[in-house]
């Protein structure tokens, strides 16, 4: 039996050679932050954006000087879009990196697991994306309101069930229609933004006709689509990551689906690869978005420049705004931590925060059953000849709303 | 069992194992990153020792035990969520759920035989996965269930997944050495040769099936205590929960007691040695590789190594000890 | 009676695609009895490649028919020579070392794709991704058109091979009794051999057929490799004509389920029905075609 006692040895050594990965941190060196991102798997479009957007602003921070004297850096994991990998990449920045802060967050679902464990292991969490309403609801971590100081998790971009307060103006101003078809994702961010979405439709007085969930990854949409056609809804509102929404749309200009408004609660339908991958399809689909570059903010326009120039493409959505605000916080947070890097120091930080990002105004605010939360306007934009524009609020649009729409002459070849 | 006394023998090795894996914390001091790695082994053996139960010494061979385990995390994750009782409890009857649940899929998948019973188990592995996203009211669907786990240290969630994967290996070196055991490996040599022999294939084959899933539900009702989170395509998966139970058993040794052990180890040990980079000696893009060298792994070991490590190291083990033997006498 | 008329034709349409993917299991499971779980990952290289000709030579992917079919076909050749043919001959105690194997292969392949393409959406845009033919207000999309009349010449040209020419007896005879048609003088290596790498070549085939209507990521495979054992339990192992039944039954049921049930079944809907063929109808359609 003396396999056993050759696995104990390679166990025992594999062990050593484990511990010694974990190195003490240096008191010169640069300051590492944790950065939780979808960089591969079905969200990577949007994490690349958003690490994109880290880099930007890192060497836009190290190029004035950094943290007092010192390197700003950010140390990626990789969370597959995947609720379990993402607790895992958290433990394992607070753990192994010990980073004294974690941000990031893309998805829904992972970013409510992984806060978890960051507000196990007390360490602060500035959310940039993960929208979903219990993200900064402490009674979610068995914490009420009033533990503020107790509770590490920071947002910055609005909860899901505000994403559309700014297409709710549109609706009720410009468009007002009288029925709405509700096609949604089957996770997270797709069930509860559905149902905010049929709260903002009750207060509008908009008939919820139906509202029906997918899987992410379907190839035949028809069978849903047709379900809607019949139903003949004025709008149909969808709440759908990038590829379904391609094929959403796709498919719809295929069955000659007509309602007068085609909805998408931003996500997938901002993305310039919406755009690439359902072509003429995309023209004329409203939005709700959280950004765009046009908006009156300072440094929008450059950052979006920016990111045009390094990267290439078709330039960032809202998410990368996000993303690139986030970074532009977290220097923030440390400079005003004078040198000491420790969690407890970190947070105190966090909660004085009051500044101006590309994103708009940050502050972490306490309202309802949130805490830690920053509160913005959100906005609307239309896919007008190939191009996102802006069309509400109506004093910083950038484009008339089309509407009434044509579909058949916008859809045609 | 006062006749089967003598089955609860363990060899020197076994027993410096099970000792090295307790005192394993006192001496080194890990980090919490290790420390999850070893529950994770922990968490392996339970699973990868359900699986090779059934398919290893019964030759049921099983693409769907993720239903099992989801079941058993759901046991636990559900009662914390509607009743807020302590998935404590859960644990203690996520097993028995399961079995449940196994005996009710057994009733379809037993009448089904060699590919068709793995097609079978595939099948009702994945509905299951589909209800239980679909089914908001009572699963809460895909938002998945959190739980705040009971102690941040990790060494509690140790030494109850020793003691629950030490258990699961006794009971089937246990059940191994009884009656049931040898009609077990009967049934997977020729199971119309053991039904001719007047063996009762339709009950061994559940009784198996009984201890296989009461493991698989343990195991995951101990992952949802443990990771706080779970959501149907997490529990439910068919690559990451039901196909790596099988390469555990696979690589370990089908057919052996300790051979999930050995495997579970070894998959966690590679996975993590490349996920890391070779310990960060090697540059960033070599821990993109961790799959693609799990999976060369898994094919080595089925072509080169049918029986997995434990099977082989028999025969290697033989001839070593006879050269060395052959040294001595010399 | 538009809804119900619109959902059949489509569930047809994708019938058909969904055929041609099964083609090719059916065919590996009935001659070498192994479920090949790398099925879906096999589909994904053979689109890979596609993607890659379209996208850096401006190659149209019907076209590159010519080049993928065969590169994929010597693909399944290695796979089947090197990596599954060994494992007949070695003794281990479960039977289905095979299929284990067909895991840690569709792994690799999955891995490989990721480390040279990373896991980001790709899509073929052509001229005729979303174009559609409308008959009676029902639309018809033309890469669905184009994959069903595919399907139908596949099925057919397989059904003469497997039924007149010598490699088709041959292969019809080592699915039934391989032992006896090793001693008729047939090569029982060569012949599963040659059958993966036909089954690879159809699925790469499929693969082609799919491109222009969906996207391409790594990860793809295994809904797929899902859908091909339940058509070929459904149509009954090794059958060609079993399989485009097979395929039309699974995208008619799947559709008709997602637009009267719900959606989020479509694919439970497949597996129910595999599972109540499996019990209740063992050998699938084939009991009725009997081909």
């Amino acid at each position: 039996m003396k396999k056993i006692k050759i696995i104990l040895l390679l166990l025992a050594f594999g062990f050593v050679a484990l511990s010694l990965n974990s190195c003490g941190k240096s008191e010169t060196g640069p300051i590492k932050i944790g950065v939780l991102l979808p960089l591969t798997g079905h969200q990577a479009n949007f994490g690349s954006m958003e690490k994109n957007s880290y880099e930007l602003a890192r060497a836009k921070i190290n190029a004035a000087g950094g943290i007092d004297g010192r390197q700003l850096e950010f140390v990626y994991e990789d969370d597959t879009g995947k609720p379990d990998v993402g607790r895992a990449g958290a433990e394992k920045l607070i753990n192994v990196n010990k980073v004294p802060m974690i941000s990031g967050g893309y998805s829904s679902s992972v970013t409510f697991a992984a806060a978890a464990v960051a507000q196990q292991y007390r360490t602060p969490f500035l959310v940039n994306t993960g929208s979903v309403d219990k993200i900064t609801q402490p009674e979610a971590f068995n914490l009420t309101v009033n533990d503020g100081a107790k509770f590490y998790i920071y947002r910055l971009n609005p909860p899901v069930s505000e994403y559309a307060s700014g297409l709710e103006g549109l609706l009720a101003n410009v468009i007002k229609p009288a029925t709405v078809y509700i096609i949604h994702e089957n996770t997270t961010f797709g069930t509860k933004g559905a149902k905010a979405f049929q709260k903002s439709s009750e207060k509008l007085g908009i008939e919820v006709l139906n509202v029906e969930s997918y899987s992410s990854g379907t190839v035949d949409f028809k069978p849903i689509l047709l379900n809607a056609q019949k139903a003949n809804p004025d709008m149909v509102y969808m709440i759908s990551y990038v590829m379904d929404a391609s094929m959403l749309m796709k498919q719809a200009r295929e069955i000659k689906f007509y309602p007068k408004l085609f909805v998408g609660a931003g996500a997938g339908f901002t993305m310039p690869a919406f755009k690439d991958n359902a072509g003429k399809a995309s023209e004329g689909v409203i939005s709700a978005t959280l950004w765009h570059q046009t908006l009156p903010i300072p440094g929008a326009k450059e950052y979006y420049d920016e990111y045009v120039k390094k990267y290439g493409g078709d330039g960032p959505d809202y998410h990368g705004a996000e993303a690139y605000s986030a970074a532009m916080v977290v220097a923030d947070v440390l400079k005003r931590c004078k040198g000491d890097y420790e969690k407890e120091t970190i947070k105190k930080a966090l909660d004085a925060t009051d500044m101006m990002t590309v994103f708009g105004p940050v502050k972490f605010q306490s309202y309802g059953k949130k805490i830690h939360q920053n509160k913005m306007e959100t906005y609307v934009v239309q896919w007008i000849d190939g191009t996102l524009k802006l069309i509400w609020p109506k004093d910083l649009a950038n484009a008339d709303v089309v509407y009434p729409i044509d579909w058949e002459k916008i859809w045609a070849e | 069992m006062g006749e089967n006394k003598k089955m609860i023998q363990f060899t020197k090795w076994e027993i410096i194992t099970l000792i090295g894996a307790i005192i394993l914390p006192f001496i080194f001091d890990f980090s919490p990153y290790i420390q999850g790695l070893l529950i994770f082994i922990m968490l392996w053996v339970i699973l990868g020792s359900s699986w090779n139960l059934l398919a290893g010494f019964t030759g049921q061979v099983s693409f769907g035990h993720a239903a099992y385990f989801g079941v058993g995390a759901y046991t636990a994750g559900l009662l914390y969520f509607h009743f807020k009782i302590s998935p404590w409890w859960g644990l203690l009857l996520g097993g028995f759920v399961a079995v449940i649940f196994g005996y009710l899929l057994g009733i379809i998948v037993f009448r089904l035989r060699g590919p068709y019973f793995a097609l079978g188990t595939l099948a009702t592995g994945e509905i299951l996965r589909l209800v239980f996203g679909e089914e908001e009211w009572l699963t809460n669907g895909h938002n998945g269930i959190l739980y705040m786990t009971t102690w941040v240290s990790k060494y509690p969630y140790y030494f109850v997944g020793l003691a629950l994967a030490a258990a699961s290996v006794i009971s089937i070196k246990i059940i191994m050495r009884t009656k049931a055991g040898f009609y077990f490996l009967s049934i997977r040599e020729d199971e119309d040769a053991a039904a001719a022999l007047g063996i009762n294939t339709k009950k061994y084959k559940n009784i198996s099936m009984a201890v296989s899933t009461f493991w698989a539900g343990i195991a995951g009702a101990f992952y949802m205590i443990y990771m706080g989170f779970i959501d149907p395509e997490v529990v439910f998966s068919l690559h990451n929960i039901s196909i790596l139970s099988i390469l555990v058993g696979i690589i370990g040794g089908v057919g052996t007691v300790w051979g999930p052990a050995v495997g579970a180890v070894t998959m966690v040990f590679v996975q993590e040695l490349f996920r890391s980079a070779l310990f960060g000696l090697a540059p960033q893009w070599f821990s993109g590789l961790h799959a693609l060298i799990f999976g060369v792994l898994v094919i080595v070991v089925i072509l080169f190594m049918p029986g997995g490590i434990m099977g082989d190291w028999e025969l290697i083990a033989k001839r070593f000890r006879k050269s060395t033997r052959a040294e001595s006498e010399a | 009676m538009e809804i119900f008329m619109q959902s059949l034709v489509s569930g047809l349409l994708i019938g058909g695609l969904y055929a041609i993917i099964g083609i090719g299991m059916t065919l590996i499971m009935g001659v070498l009895k192994i479920i090949n779980l790398a099925h879906g990952q096999i589909m994904m290289v053979g689109m890979y490649i596609t993607w890659t000709l379209w996208y850096f030579l401006g190659i149209d992917p019907y076209l590159s028919i010519i080049i993928t079919v065969p590169i994929v076909f010597y693909l399944g050749d290695g796979i089947s020579r090197f990596l599954l043919h060994p494992l007949i001959e070695k003794d281990s105690i479960l039977p289905e070392n095979q299929v284990l194997m067909t895991v840690g292969i569709g792994m690799v392949l999955v891995e490989l794709a990721r480390f040279i393409f990373t896991s980001d959406y790709r899509s073929v845009q052509t001229s005729y991704n979303a174009k559609s033919v409308y008959i009676a207000g029902i639309s018809l999309n033309y890469p669905l058109i184009i994959a069903f009349f595919a399907a139908i010449v596949l099925t057919g040209g397989m059904f003469f091979v497997l039924m007149k020419t010598d490699l088709g007896r041959s292969i019809r005879a080592t699915a039934q009794d391989s032992d006896a048609a090793t001693l008729m003088g047939i090569s029982s290596k060569r012949i599963t051999i040659l059958t993966y790498s036909i089954g690879s070549a159809l699925v790469a085939t499929a693969g082609i057929f799919l491109l222009p209507i969906y996207y391409l990521y790594p990860d793809f495979g295994p809904a797929f490799t899902v859908k091909a054992f339940v058509i070929t339990i459904l149509g009954g192992l090794g059958s060609t004509v079993g399989a485009i039944a097979g395929g039309i039954v699974l995208g008619i049921a799947e559709t008709f389920g997602a637009t009267y049930i719900s959606m989020g079944y479509r694919d439970a809907v497949g597996l129910v029905i595999f599972l109540l063929v499996l019990v209740f109808l063992p050998g699938g359609l084939k009991r009725f075609t009997k081909i």
